[in-house]
């Protein structure tokens, strides 16, 4: 209970006034000598009692009209406990959904720009001294580090502002919050979500964990009173670039390569003739076109050949409709100028190109075209190697190391190629009859993905050798497989092979993964990771002594995609998602120096180059504007970055209204859709309703009550 | 010394001076001038002769002395009244009451000045008056004389009487009885509060005695109105300690109604016993009051 005129509180002391009369009166009687004594003595006698009772009810609704006069002038307002008070200042926490899909709008204005002006609306009517602080929802972070009183800051910043981001996470937003609005100082709480009700942002599925963040925040010692805010009208039609897929793992100069791009019509009329332009570098290539139904997909395929080495930006462009930030579809593609595969042979050979020896079949496969002298590149640049020769210098020269049939190596061997293995190296190893088991589960246990249990040879005369369990590939190596078009593994018989013993059936981060199986079940060929490179094991060997892989077709593009696979390990990362870190490797030269980002803004940070082993490291966390990151080091080539929203966002399907006001009512929330809608809600939960007229109300009453009790006691007397 | 004009102002006096109080019924006893009476000529008491001065009503010659001296006498009377009426004057604590509206004048001194003028108005007809004060008992009892002299008296006796004591009218009124010889007039001065049926049954015996009873009630205009509106402290006037503190907003309808049950209860009596009880309030001139009620009695005759 509030009163929005304190001071007429004070007149409920009013009804002091009544008794006072009564007092005053009762003590400043006047005396008369009475002569008629015996007409008023029988009065007296018989109503004294009744009179007095009568006295007192008259009274006490005597004393009840100043005090509902005084209550009704103080103008009281009535609210729930949860109520802010008059013009005390709050807490507010504003979460505003500034994914892209609220970039989406209708006459020229986009719904973040209705909610944007909104929120700086309600941070400006709030009462002086109010605390208060934004939550963006699409970007995951709060528009200042800290809640503030500085309201013209939070204006200032909001007005920087734009939609863009990824999905709004309305639950994990609110989850967010929760400390915030704990730590908050300021009496009465509020939490406003202003969004335009995306489908997406509301799941179903988390239906639960919204139920949960909301039950954290009423859990608070000062629970805040929680508001939906819908702003902003559905925008149905908008075509969305989903993803860009290559044809390779990765691509050298003068290597063509396919470069497929996934786009999707959520809108309710079909685009028959949709202009798509891929561009390169910035550079627009050959346009394409492409048809897409009613809320359907469709893909357009584009080809390119990269004529420099280093780090590119892909981006596929539709033609403009409302929602303009999925409208491209950006990827960074590092381009290599050759791959070289040093391949470790454990049994030569006579001729370095002796099919006899353990990596012939591996070397024409890994470089055809130099095989075949074919005026055509090849990626991989193979270098064969026997074991006694290598060199640590060998193996930090190459990308990917192959071992073959190698039955142990020295500790210097070992110890260069668990460093290059840690720095992001790939490494393939292949098993052969000259393979040790004890060596394998001893001194190289640290890199093998699985210990080795025992040799599987001598299959009976006329069985039918062991092949590749046919199935769905899920790793990107061997995802090539999944079409028949491209070969297949089922056709490979293998005679001999190690079984390496089977991992427990949990497999966390760092554990071997399986690849590919036997029909026995035995691994054939697992992954495990190590440091920040890679190491694939193969239960058989790499030439065709133990199988008759090498002369199958699947052979050739089985070794090139895996060792293009370990190869292009592009370790960190290059092609990001919202909010991850972004982490560029630069030469060790650089160490110690600056390094210069480009952010999607085109504003530029200087990103401090700390020396990390043999090279430098430039971090930067605050990747939550989707868009390219250039990272540029004085003479150094740039390296592109580039960090994608969630495209489910493109989806602006929104909740229909019975299914928000649902939604509200099943959580128990507040909802508006309009500022005078919230202006009216604050009004009751700062203030509450307003209760003068029912004071009003009773006060007539009671006037009504004392003028018809007076009467009917003065006639019941009369009775009596 | 007490004089008339003490009690009746000069207008006062010219009001009723041309009204005549008349008996209703005829009283026993010697009538003169135009009383009439049934017993003619009995009641008179020849006093002495005087010698005819011219101006004398020629029918009191004697007309035998005239013929035995030949010269003219007059027949003087020792009495020349048959009305003997009888003023009882409430002298009770009741009486002593003077509301905001009279002035300051208390039922008493009403009471004295209305009986000022009935004797002065009686005796200046040479009608016999006499004066009865009572509270609780007989306080004075001064028989009825005609005489201008006894006027004197009864007023002295008005004018140093004071209120007092309760009423009890009942009792007093049978004492009073044993008291009146002959029958008369009497008129009772009083506000009549106390036992309403002892009272009647008083009034009764009065007239069981062939009294004419002429009932004049004195009321305050508060007692009949009953104005009263701040809180109040009623000390009764003739029990001491008798009090009451109480709002008299709220007893004023029930105090209203009692007061006209009991002014109904006195009515009916008085008339069944046929009895004139007019009712005076102090806040009308008594000569006002007295006028109209003389005339009523006229009227009536």
């Amino acid at each position: 209970m509030n009163f929005l005129n304190l001071v007429m509180v004070g007149g409920v002391t009013a009804a002091a006034i009544p008794i006072i009369i009564h007092l005053f009166h009762k003590s400043r009687f006047k005396v008369v000598n009475w002569g008629a004594m015996h007409l008023l003595a029988a009065v007296v006698r018989t109503n004294q009692r009744r009179i007095k009772i009568e006295q007192l009810i008259l009274l006490a609704i005597r004393c009840a009209i100043p005090i509902l006069l005084a209550l009704m002038m103080a103008r009281p307002m009535w609210q729930g406990a949860a109520g802010l008070r008059g013009d005390q200042p709050t807490s507010t926490v504003v979460l505003l959904d500034n994914s892209y899909s609220m970039a989406a709008g209708r006459a020229g204005t986009s719904n973040f720009s209705l909610a944007r002006d909104e929120t700086q609306r309600l941070l400006g009517g709030l009462p002086r001294g109010s605390e208060t602080y934004v939550f963006l929802m699409g970007e995951g972070a709060g528009l200042l580090d800290e809640s503030t009183r500085d309201i013209s800051r939070v204006t200032e910043a909001l007005d920087k502002e734009g939609a863009g981001y990824g999905v709004a996470r309305v639950p994990a937003a609110l989850d967010f919050v929760a400390g915030t609005v704990g730590n908050m100082t300021e009496g009465p709480r509020q939490v406003v979500v202003l969004t335009d009700f995306q489908r997406l942002s509301f799941p179903v599925t988390e239906d639960e964990l919204l139920g949960q963040a909301l039950e954290r925040l009423k859990a608070l010692p000062f629970p805040p009173g929680i508001t939906l805010w819908d702003v902003g009208p559905e925008v149905t039609e908008n075509v969305s670039v989903e993803s860009i897929e290559f044809s390779k793992l990765m691509v050298g100069v003068g290597q063509k390569i396919q470069i497929r791009a996934n786009l999707r019509n959520y809108g309710e009329t079909a685009r028959s003739d949709l202009r798509v332009t891929m561009k390169i570098d910035g550079r627009a290539e050959a346009p394409s076109q492409v048809a897409l139904g009613a809320k359907a997909g469709g893909q357009v395929l584009f080809t390119h050949v990269f004529d420099t080495p280093g780090s590119h930006v892909v981006e596929i462009e539709t033609e403009g409709d409302e929602l303009k930030a999925d409208n491209s579809f950006l990827a960074s593609i590092t381009v290599r100028d050759r791959l070289s595969v040093l391949l470790v042979d454990g049994a030569p050979g006579t001729t370095p190109d002796d099919l006899k020896g353990e990596t012939g079949f591996a070397q024409i496969a890994l470089a055809p075209f130099s095989a075949g002298n074919v005026e055509q590149a090849d990626l991989i640049q193979t270098t064969v190697v026997p074991v006694e020769a290598l060199t640590a210098a060998q193996i930090g020269e190459a990308a990917v190391v192959v071992l073959a049939n190698v039955a142990a190596l020295n500790d210097g061997q070992l110890a260069a190629l668990e460093l290059f293995v840690q720095q992001g190296g790939g490494l393939l190893v292949f098993t052969g009859d000259r393979t040790d088991p004890a060596w394998w589960n001893g001194a190289f246990g640290s890199l093998a993905p699985l210990p080795m249990e025992s040799l599987a040879e001598g299959l009976p005369e006329g069985a039918p050798a062991m092949g590749i369990a046919s199935q769905r590939f899920d790793h990107p190596a061997l995802g090539i497989f999944n079409d028949p078009a491209n070969g297949s593994l089922s056709d490979v018989a293998i005679k001999s092979w190690f079984r390496l013993k089977q991992p427990a059936q949990n497999t966390g981060p760092g554990d071997a993964v399986i690849i590919a199986r036997l029909d026995s079940g035995d691994p054939f060929l697992v992954e495990k990771s190590s440091g920040e490179g890679r190491v694939i094991a193969c239960a058989t060997a790499l030439d065709s002594d133990w199988s008759n892989f090498p002369a199958r077709p699947s052979y050739l593009p089985f070794v090139q995609r895996l060792c293009v696979y370990l190869a292009s390990n592009i370790y960190p990362p290059r092609n990001l998602q919202v909010g991850e870190q972004l982490v560029g490797f630069l030469p060790a030269g650089s160490a110690g120096g600056i390094a210069q980002l480009t952010l999607p803004d085109a504003s530029t940070v200087e990103l401090a180059v700390v020396g990390k082993g043999e090279r430098g490291v430039a971090e930067y966390a605050q990747t939550r504007s989707p868009g390219l990151y250039t990272l540029q080091t004085p003479g150094g080539d740039p390296i592109h970055f580039v960090v994608n929203a969630d495209r489910g966002e493109s989806d602006l399907a929104k909740l229909t209204d019975s299914e928000i006001v649902a939604l509200a009512e099943a959580h128990g929330l507040q909802l508006v859709r309009s500022a005078a809608e919230f202006k009216a809600l604050d009004k009751v939960r700062r203030y509450g309703h307003e209760l003068w007229k029912w004071l009003l109300l009773a006060l007539l009453g009671l006037l009504f009550v004392e003028l018809f009790l007076q009467q009917k006691f003065a006639r019941g007397r009369g009775k009596a | 010394m007490a004089h008339v004009s003490d009690f009746l102002k000069p207008s006062d006096l010219q009001r009723i001076s041309n009204l005549q109080v008349l008996a209703r019924q005829v009283v026993e006893g010697f009538t003169s001038g135009f009383h009439r009476s049934p017993h003619k000529g009995y009641s008179v008491q020849f006093k002495q002769h005087r010698q005819y001065v011219p101006g004398d009503e020629i029918k009191h010659l004697d007309w035998s002395v005239f013929a035995r001296s030949d010269r003219y006498y007059i027949r003087e009377y020792e009495e020349e009244t048959n009305l003997r009426a009888t003023l009882i004057l409430d002298r009770s604590g009741s009486m002593n009451y003077a509301g905001t509206s009279a002035g300051g004048v208390t039922k008493y001194e009403y009471a004295t000045k209305l009986a000022a003028c009935l004797a002065y108005m009686m005796v200046h007809q040479a009608d016999g008056v006499g004066l009865t004060t009572f509270d609780t008992a007989i306080r004075s009892h001064i028989p009825p004389r005609s005489r201008a002299s006894h006027l004197r008296v009864i007023f002295d006796e008005l004018e140093n009487g004071r209120p007092g004591g309760e009423t009890d009218l009942g009792d007093v009124f049978h004492e009073l009885e044993a008291k009146l010889h002959r029958r008369g007039l009497l008129i009772i001065i009083s506000d009549c509060f106390g036992e309403t049926a002892s009272f009647l049954k008083a009034l009764a015996h009065f007239r069981h005695a062939r009294h004419e009873i002429l009932v004049f009630q004195i009321w305050d205009r508060d007692e009949l109105e009953f104005p009263f509106k701040s809180w109040t402290q009623f000390d009764c006037l003739e029990q001491a300690g008798a009090k009451h503190l109480l709002d008299p907003a709220m007893l004023r309808q029930t105090y209203l109604e009692n007061l006209a049950a009991f002014r109904d209860g006195l009515v009916r009596g008085c008339r069944r016993h046929n009895i004139d009880l007019v009712p005076f309030c102090t806040d009308e001139p008594y000569a006002n009051a007295l006028a109209a009620y003389m005339t009523r009695r006229l009227g009536r005759r």
